[in-house]
């Protein structure tokens, strides 16, 4: 079988340690080894964004980062964005301008979403669109999401 | 997927540099965008050991050195379009640099993963062979660091190969400041502004003065096995004037210059043609600014 | 009774056409919500299927002992494990496991359930399998030809074993003597006097291409069995009931005995609306390994193993007069059904409609043969073949009105359909606001100006160039009578807090119809949308419902739950003008009150009296069904009939700019006119019209799935191209509300509607563009490219139908 290694990192605030597959996905990790199921798997290849998470400050696709890779990261999911008081106005504008259908990219987009307004605070329509360019929605249309991303930068000014 | 034995993660060059010579089987990893995919969809085999290279403090940042702007091995696609050096002496660079996939994949996929990957599509790869970017290659064959250096140009053997020794490690890139009246074009040729593998690219260089364009450099991607520099459509450019008939005539010299293949991206006709078209069009931009 | 003190009179108020978030939005927007792929059971095994290596051979052994040896693997099952393996299918034509033949890419030969994927995994590359290759035939034009290997054999000669087998079996054990899966003929009227009547006839053939639903979720199921034997399915089905009713025929079991759990679904579309082999070999795991058994594909085999759109040849053949009335239409098509029928053959049922309907047409004949290949195979997909029907009738209304040298929107509005029609085919408009779609979506995008500004620009050296298009649609909106029945049950209850569960037999499967339910529910009872609980994902606990599909679950579901909330305000009245000694008419509820209906001043608060209800008096439950069916027809056996309780209708128009020197076109802006009926939940309604606008984009212009000699060449995100973010248009989008007599709150169905006509209005502006008309879809760089220096073929398919 394949060779384990223990790391060390900070999930969603917490020090935590985890054993992992030295080939394993962070996407992997996060959904089979630790639980945490809001991140999403959606195409394992980077092409889609549904399993974004924020690693020290910037988001990566969690399907192709090594797992390994996490120790001593400071790694955010969308669970600790849901946590965080700050992320609430994000999550507001995500429901009340319909940014949200079947929902499952809407994980993803949140975490792309978040690290864009701090990027980008006063981001306008075609820098988010182009923000979430790694993120695929099959129901919206992405219209809505832009909405709700771009309300927030508003009210954050 | 397993047959990994071993993970290690070197503190240092030298220990990188020691690794690679002593542990022999060795697949680096920097960012793991090219390499995670591959690995899992099995068209990548990790040979025994897995080097992560990502604490490696010399392989990280963008730096003035003299008349050079070396990029570390490490640097992500992200820092060097943010990079007010490269914004301002390379602005080509972080052209081609937001134009690579997105956010995300900016954030992890670093400079020397792009190189080292070695794909004719690479984005990076054109803009940086039409500045004479040249590579670094450290290694450690008898207890001591060595450094040589290398035009990217010569860089490239083929899709995913490279002259890098399977003890060497790429730690960075060195570009000449550009001259005074230097101009550099780059040209992806997709439906979309990033998320899309160039099924062409273009990068085009020279100095010009008075209309007159030396110096020339110009490179295609994805038209050949690697990222080629089109020495025929360099010298149909070199010392013309950029009028009409010389933009027509070196877009001719360009579509004859390039051999791509077919591909479910596009065909080889369809890549002529786009070639011959966008040199064109960025000739004309050329000339009109 | 404070509370009521205080506010002295409660003003009307209304949910409807508001913009109500989603019910579950805040879930999923923590990341909460479980999706099958996200719910574990104790003692759970994961599946995998091996699939075909080949696209057409004969089986000649499977060699599973290595793979049975491997540690961690529980069950390993080939189709000799499974001797009572029914075949499924609408053709009934596909056995879940394959049994001496595999006809195409993603054939199921073997399955395995292991401790985990990856051990599982392992296990399919120890299985070995001998194939000897037939005749790959991937062209439908090919398989039709006399003498075409067959892709359904009859079992005969040589191969004896089926001998015993009677014609009038499944074509899964009697094959089929050719490769026509199935046949549709329609008309009405005389198209030979039509034609004759004619002062312009025209005929292209136009070229459908391969898409797929892509879906974000991809597909899942988990089995259990109890211990009792009974079924418990975690399924993405659309279509619950009757698929209970199928699995139980499958599985030889009683369908009482079999329960399906709807979880969240990461995207529907019309993809979960058959059942697929991997279901019934999730479920022939579970039963053989005595152990739950989750099934889950990767991307590459949601690619390769899921329904599609399916490609169609057509050829279409149109007249009109000078003065521009259209005179007939002759249609052939030849749809490539793949190797195996799903809902995709029955797409004609939709096609036909609007050949016969969408304009005035009096003579229409059409003639559809769907042919087996071994192409992927072609499933339902939302519009349901009207995206291929639309994209050539719009095509004819652009050529046509150029040939007599009529405005194209006049020559639209000329042969408009209009309130009170019956057509043709049988279709009658009780609410009809088309020619309202035709002139706000030209006025909004100031077409008409910028249509003859686009022809004269057309030789201008700038390489950009500028084009406009508009195309129409009809679809059903009031359900669609495919089934005997086109019902839904609802069971709703009220507690002593005055909480409404309404329990529905319609899934959600992303669309919103849970919120747009509670609104109208919440409409009837005077209370806020916070007071329903939606209940709609368990066969045990929901009543009937054909399922959803055919854009019905607003029309049909939401006219059930009004039924049933109707009954529950009479029954509260009722209590209330007991209690209040007046006659019920003087009452209403409102703002969570019963109120006196002339001031509406409050009498007490609806809680309060449900108390009083189950404490003092124990008079009654408020506890109500309601079976609403709607009043369309079954069409007769020529196809005829009002299938729909009612039809929706819309315009899009849609704005380009083609650059000559690439051939990239950039979608800019699309001006969109619905008719809905009428708005319930504008956010709703708003999300579903632009979800379908940018599939619809995606269908025109990037989404390609290739496929050469029967092999997918592009199963992932990197080739298959899915619209993104940058790339979207400006929207502006209008309702135009028809107040449908039958509708719930006058509305109508609109869920497939908005991706139909996006193509047809694309192929139309690129030729407003450049004056080049493209007859095969989807306009990549290089298609347009090709077509702009005279280098594409232009398709031609003779028409053809059987004798
Ligand atoms: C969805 C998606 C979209 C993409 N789009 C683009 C695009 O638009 N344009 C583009 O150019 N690329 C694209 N890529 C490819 C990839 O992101 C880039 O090539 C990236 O720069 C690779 O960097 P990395 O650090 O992630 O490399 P890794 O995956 O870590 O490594 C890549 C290869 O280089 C070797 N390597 C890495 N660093 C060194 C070193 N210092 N010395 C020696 N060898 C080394 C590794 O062993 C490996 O073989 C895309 C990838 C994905 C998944
Ligand atoms: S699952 Fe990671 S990008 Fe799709
Ligand atoms: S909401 Fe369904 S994919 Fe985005």
């Amino acid at each position: 079988m394949s060779l384990k290694h223990d790391i060390e990192f900070t999930l969603n605030g917490v020090k935590r340690r985890a054993t992992v597959g030295v080939g394993m996905t962070t996407l992997d990790m996060l959904r089979d080894v630790i639980g945490l199921s809001g991140t999403k798997y959606g195409c394992g290849e980077g092409e889609c964004g549904a399993c974004t998470i924020v690693v020290d400050g910037a988001s990566l696709n969690s399907c192709l980062m090594f797992a390994v890779d996490c120790h001593g990261r400071n790694v955010t999911t969308i669970e600790g964005l849901a946590s965080d008081a700050k992320a609430d106005a994000l999550r507001d504008a995500f429901v009340l301008h319909g940014a949200v259908q079947c929902g499952f990219c809407t994980p993803g987009m949140m975490m792309q979403a978040s690290h864009l307004l701090a990027c980008h605070p006063d981001a306008d329509a075609d820098t988010i669109k182009r923000g979430i360019e790694g993120n695929l929605c099959r129901c919206t249309g992405y219209k809505k999401i832009v909405d709700a991303i771009a309300s927030v930068g508003e009210t954050a000014k | 997927m397993t047959g990994i034995e071993r993970y290690v993660v070197p503190a240092s060059l030298e220990q990188a540099v020691e690794c690679l010579q002593q542990l022999g089987e060795v697949t680096i990893l920097a960012g793991g965008t090219d390499l995670m995919p591959q690995s899992q969809a099995g068209r990548l085999k990790i040979k025994r050991t897995l080097m992560n290279i990502r604490r490696i403090p010399e392989l990280k940042g963008i730096a003035l050195d003299g008349d050079v702007i070396r990029i570390g091995a490490l640097t992500t696609i992200s820092e060097i379009m943010r990079n007010d050096l490269v914004k301002k002496h390379l602005p080509v660079l972080a052209e081609a640099c937001d134009h690579f996939a997105s956010d995300q994949i900016r954030n992890a996929g670093t400079l020397g993963g792009n190189i080292c990957n070695a794909s004719p599509a690479g984005d990076t790869l054109v803009p940086l062979i039409v500045l004479d970017a040249e590579v670094e290659l450290a290694s450690k064959p008898d207890g001591k660091v060595y450094q040589r250096t290398m035009p990217l140009a010569e860089y490239f053997v083929g899709p995913g190969k490279t002259r890098r020794a399977p003890a060497e490690l790429l730690t960075g890139v060195r570009i000449p400041l550009p001259p005074a009246g230097h101009v550099a074009r780059f040209f992806k040729f997709g439906t979309r502004p990033a998320l899309d593998i160039s099924a062409i690219s273009i990068g085009i260089a020279g100095i010009l003065n008075q209309g007159v364009m030396t110096n020339v450099r110009v490179a295609f991607g994805a038209v050949a096995p690697t990222p080629v520099r089109a020495l025929h459509t360099e010298e149909a450019l070199e010392g013309k004037r950029l009028d009409a008939a010389t933009i027509e005539s070196v877009a001719n010299v360009a579509r004859d210059e390039v051999k791509p293949i077919d591909d479910i991206r596009a065909t080889a006709w369809y890549r002529k043609e786009m070639i011959h078209n966008m040199t064109k069009r960025m000739l004309d931009h050329v000339a009109q600014a | 009774m404070n509370v009521a003190e205080k506010t002295k009179t409660i003003q009307p108020d209304s949910l409807i056409g508001k913009r109500i978030p989603k019910m579950d939005a805040p879930e999923k927007a923590s990341g909460k919500t479980r999706y099958i792929h996200d719910i574990d059971l104790p003692g759970q095994l994961h599946g995998k299927i091996l699939r075909s290596a080949r696209v057409h051979a004969r089986i000649r052994s499977i060699d599973t002992s290595a793979a049975r040896a491997l540690p961690g693997v529980h069950v390993v099952i080939t189709a000799a494990d499974i001797p009572d393996q029914r075949p499924i299918g609408v053709a009934k034509d596909h056995l879940p496991l394959k049994r001496d033949r595999v006809r195409s890419q993603r054939d199921e030969i073997a399955a395995v359930a292991a401790e985990s994927e990856e051990i599982a995994l392992q296990a399919l590359k120890l299985i070995k399998v001998e194939y000897e290759d037939l005749p790959i035939i991937s062209d439908p034009t090919e398989a039709i030809k006399p003498g075409a290997p067959l892709i359904h054999p009859e079992p005969h000669g040589a191969d004896g074993s089926h001998e015993h087998l009677k014609q009038g079996m499944p074509v899964a054990y009697a094959g089929k003597p050719d490769n026509i899966a199935m046949r549709f003929d329609y008309g009405h009227g005389d198209v030979a006097q039509g034609e004759a009547e004619s002062d312009v006839v025209i005929e292209d053939t136009f070229k459908l291409h391969y898409v797929t639903h892509c879906c974000m979720g991809v597909s899942g199921i988990i089995a259990e069995f109890d211990a009792s034997g009974n079924l418990l399915m975690y399924s993405n089905t659309q279509v619950p009931f009757l698929h209970k009713r199928e699995f139980a025929e499958y599985l030889n079991m009683d369908p009482s005995r079999i329960r399906i759990i709807q979880p969240p679904i990461g995207g529907g579309f019309g993809s979960k609306l058959d059942i697929y082999p991997f279901e019934v070999i999730c479920v022939f795991l579970a039963r053989a390994a005595k152990r739950p058994v989750k099934m889950v594909f990767s991307r590459e085999e949601e690619f390769l193993a899921s329904p599609t759109r399916q490609p169609v040849l057509l050829t279409l053949r149109s007249g009109c007069r000078k003065d521009g009335t259209l005179t007939f239409r002759q249609v052939h098509t030849l749809h490539d059904n793949g190797a195996y029928t799903s809902w995709g053959a029955t797409t004609p049922f939709v096609m036909m409609q609007t050949f016969s309907s969408l304009y005035r047409v009096p003579h229409c004949d059409y003639h559809t043969t769907a042919v087996y290949t071994n192409n992927p195979y072609a499933g339902s997909f939302r519009g349901y073949g009207n995206l291929q029907a639309t994209f050539a009738i719009e095509a004819h209304m652009d050529k046509l009105a150029e040939a007599i040298g009529m405005d194209p929107l006049d020559f639209r509005l000329k042969n408009a359909q209009e309130k009170g029609e019956v057509t043709g085919q049988g279709m009658s408009f009780k609410s009809c606001g088309f020619k309202e779609c035709l002139t706000t979506a030209a006025s909004r995008s100031d077409f008409r100006r910028k249509h003859r500004e686009n022809i004269r620009n057309r030789n201008t050296p700038d390489p950009v160039k500028r084009g406009i298009g508009i195309a129409s649609m009809l679809h059903v909106g009031g359900g669609a009578k495919i089934y005997p029945s086109d019902g839904c049950g609802t069971i709703l209850k009220l507690d002593d807090f005055a909480h409404v569960t309404l329990i529905t037999g319609a899934s959600e499967i992303g669309q919103g119809s849970e919120t747009v339910l509670s609104q109208l529910v919440c409409e009837e009872l005077g209370l806020p949308i916070s007071a329903v609980t939606v209940v709609n994902n368990d066969t045990d606990i929901t009543p009937w419902d054909v399922g959803v599909h055919a854009s019905r679950t607003t029309f049909i579901a939401g006219n059930s739950a009004i039924g049933a909330a109707k009954k529950a305000k009479a029954k509260i009245l009722a209590a209330a003008a007991k209690k209040f000694e007046c006659p019920e008419a003087d009452l209403d509820l409102r703002g969570g009150f019963i109120i006196k209906a002339a001031s509406g001043e409050p009498l007490i608060d609806l809680a309060r009296l449900m108390r009083n209800l189950h404490f003092t008096e124990k008079a009654e439950l408020v506890m109500t069904t309601f079976y609403y069916e709607p009043p369309s027809k079954h069409q007769d056996k020529g196809f005829k009939g009002d299938v729909s309780a009612a039809y929706a209708w819309a315009t899009q128009v849609v704005e380009v700019e083609v650059d000559t020197e690439t051939g990239i076109v950039r979608m800019t802006r699309v001006t969109g006119a619905h008719d809905v009926g009428r708005v319930l939940n504008r956010l709703g309604i708003e999300g579903q019209i632009e979800g379908g606008v940018v599939m619809g984009q995606g269908y025109a212009l990037t989404e390609d799935l290739t496929i050469e000699n029967g092999v997918m060449r592009n199963p992932n995100f990197r080739d298959y191209k899915l619209v993104t973010a940058p790339e979207i248009p400006e929207m502006d989008i209008s309702f135009i509300e028809s107040m449908d007599g039958e509708g719930p709150q006058g509305a109508k169905g609109v869920g497939e509607a908005p991706a139909i006509c996006i193509a047809a209005a694309t192929a139309n502006a690129i030729y407003n563009a450049t004056g080049v008309r493209i007859y095969g879809l989807p306009f990549t760089p290089e298609r347009v490219y090709r077509a702009l220096h005279g280098k594409a073929e232009k398709p031609y398919w003779k028409p053809w139908k059987p004798e």
